[in-house]
């Protein structure tokens, strides 16, 4: 029904995460009778990206790989609380956070979370890497805070974190989880209500 | 008959459908229904779809069937999507049955395949619990029988939905509980080492606890309802004893302990020894084995007292009487029982639907009850006299 190189195009769009074969097809529909600019020019920063861009070479953040050290913008800011290190799982948590501003600290992505479901082992998460970091006396960390989700992969991820990184003398941390601001409590989910109630603090 | 309310003296807030539509669920291709506040009967021939009718409230209630586990079994042959929409008022128990005041809620479920879509007063629903309890109801069909006499699974399955009212964050402990549960034997299967196992046995173990105190929990207030209920329905002399019998701890560091030393043992096994998933609610007449001793009419009368127990919990938790499902009732309980029953659900209770294949059941009714009735023949309703 579709030119091959069309029908090709469709199979690597339904590829991108959310992306279902409908979506990819009316995409690549788009692409093909839209103004060419943008298919070319999105052509150029696809072919490009790989070489572009890359994980931050401490801390798993993307970067740009012409950066000195290949640091990403938040490891190369003097500004950044070297002595705090919050480890996410993913980069898009690590952007939530920022978008709070509540945190100057520096990050660590693990990348992936502990799944033995989905056959990821601790053999799989960076953690010499995230020790490596740990043991810098150039750098010294006094606190982690582990931030992977509360899920059952990401609450394990973080026990096993804590017993492994406990022994390096940083304090080790956990986030705490409350109820959304400006939501209003009957409709906040009910785990993140128990958490709140569970770890409440005094009224100054 | 003896202390038997008039339906429409009700005093407390309960719930009701207003207006039921179902498009394309087993054999019902399309069907509107506008139920009375209080009684309504549902009257048929075996497989002209009564059954369905009830199943279509139950889904559109709480996202689930209470006949499959496997949604897109639900969807009619040869359709590939079904729906069930329903408007739902909260009524005060002052209020006048036929005006009914206030907010009229508007859920829906779609099924496309076995993907479900939600819908509450149009807007996708914060969380499935959320979803779950906003329209409470309550289901006694035939399968049901097993409370008494079956495996331990349908107990649980008791205990976990008078605990999800009584604390919605229990279906997430159950749903976190399973995967820790699976990711464990999955490492146990792969000889993995301790500190991975130790992870997730801590997630474990700290689910399975939360898990087990709710249980216990919805265990006190069913145990003090059912044997109430039990009395009025079975001979006075027999005393029905209901009891949680958990099979983990609801301290989560001696379940992590428990865990740990049972590795050698678990592995190998479909799964631990040790858990919530081998609770039990332990049922008793006399002090001796309810599953041993009961009788065929003593089980029935117990399967009913903890289903009537199940609305009671559910209404004290949720505040407001949940709709009553009774599916063929006739052919489960005898006459005498009947009576009771009917004398029982003429106290004070909400909305009820009634599926019979034996109008003659109407003479049971206490007098001057007020009802609707509807007749299902092939899928659909046909005009009845009521």
């Amino acid at each position: 029904m579709l030119p091959d190189k069309l029908q090709a195009l469709v199979r690597l769009l339904a590829r991108l995460p959310g992306v279902g074969d409908k979506t990819a097809q009316r995409y690549a529909l788009f692409l093909c009778t839209a103004d060419p600019a943008i298919a070319r020019e999105l052509g150029l920063a696809l072919a490009g990206l790989e070489a572009e861009v890359g994980p931050c070479t401490r801390c798993g953040h993307v970067a740009d790989r012409s950066a000195a050290g290949g640091l990403c913008a938040i490891c190369a800011d003097p500004r950044r609380d070297g002595s705090v290190l919050c480890v996410v799982g993913r980069v898009q948590d690590l952007l939530s956070i920022e978008r709070s501003a509540a945190y100057r600290g520096r990050y660590f992505v693990l990348g992936r979370l502990l799944a033995p479901l989905e056959g990821i082992r601790a053999e799989d998460l960076p953690l010499e890497r995230l020790k490596a970091l740990l043991r810098d006396p150039a750098r010294p960390v006094t606190e982690v805070l582990l931030a992977t989700p509360p899920s059952v992969d990401g609450e394990a991820t973080a026990l096993l974190l804590a017993e492994e990184l406990r022994p390096l003398g940083a304090r080790v941390t956990r986030l705490a989880s409350g109820v959304p601001h400006g939501g209003d409590l009957e409709f906040a989910d009910p785990v993140t209500i128990g958490r709140a109630i569970a770890h409440r603090r005094g009224v100054e | 008959m003896p202390d038997a309310v008039a339906l429409d003296d009700r005093r407390t807030s309960h719930v009701a459908l207003r207006e039921l539509v179902v498009e394309r669920v087993r054999n019902l291709d399309h069907l509107e229904l506008e139920p009375a506040p209080g009684l309504n009967l549902i009257a048929g021939d075996n497989g002209q779809g009564k059954t369905s009718i009830l199943e279509a409230i139950y889904l559109v209630a709480t996202s689930r069937s209470f006949r499959t586990s496997r949604l897109a079994e639900v969807v009619a042959h040869g359709a590939s999507v079904a729906s069930v929409r329903a408007a739902v008022v909260e009524l005060d128990g002052a209020a006048a049955a036929d005006t009914p005041p206030g907010y009229v809620r508007h859920q829906s479920l779609g099924l496309d395949g076995a993907r479900r879509v939600l819908r509450l007063d149009g807007e996708p629903p914060v969380s499935l619990a959320h979803y779950a309890t906003r329209t409470p109801v309550v289901v006694f069909h035939p399968a049901e029988l097993e409370l008494s006499t079956g495996a331990p699974a349908a107990r649980r399955e008791l205990l976990d939905r008078v605990s999800l009212f009584q604390a919605p964050e229990t279906s997430r402990h159950r749903a976190a509980y399973a995967r820790a549960l699976r990711s464990r034997r999955e490492l146990l299967r792969l000889g993995s080492g301790a500190r991975e196992l130790e992870a997730f046995e801590a997630v474990l173990a700290e689910h399975g606890a939360a898990l087990c105190r709710r249980r216990a929990r919805a265990c006190e207030a069913l145990a003090l309802e059912a044997t109430a209920a039990f009395a009025r329905l079975a001979p006075p002399e027999l005393a029905l004893g209901v009891r949680y019998e958990p099979g983990g701890s609801p301290d989560p560091e001696l379940a992590r302990a428990e865990l740990a030393r049972g590795r050698a043992r678990d592995a190998g096994r479909p799964s631990p020894r040790f858990g919530p998933h081998h609770d039990d609610l332990g049922l008793t007449l006399d002090g001796r084995p309810a599953r041993r001793v009961a009788s065929q009419g003593q089980h029935r009368a117990l399967t009913m007292a903890l289903k009537l127990a199940e609305r009671a919990c559910i209404a004290a938790a949720r505040g407001l009487e949940p709709i009553l499902l009774l599916d063929d009732v006739s052919s489960e309980l005898d006459r005498e029982r009947s009576t009771a029953l009917f004398a029982l659900l003429g106290a004070g209770l909400g909305q009820v639907f009634v599926t019979t294949a034996r109008p003659d059941l109407l003479a049971d009714l206490p007098t001057g009850t007020s009802f609707r009735s509807f007749r299902v023949a092939r899928g659909a309703l046909v005009p009845a006299g009521g």
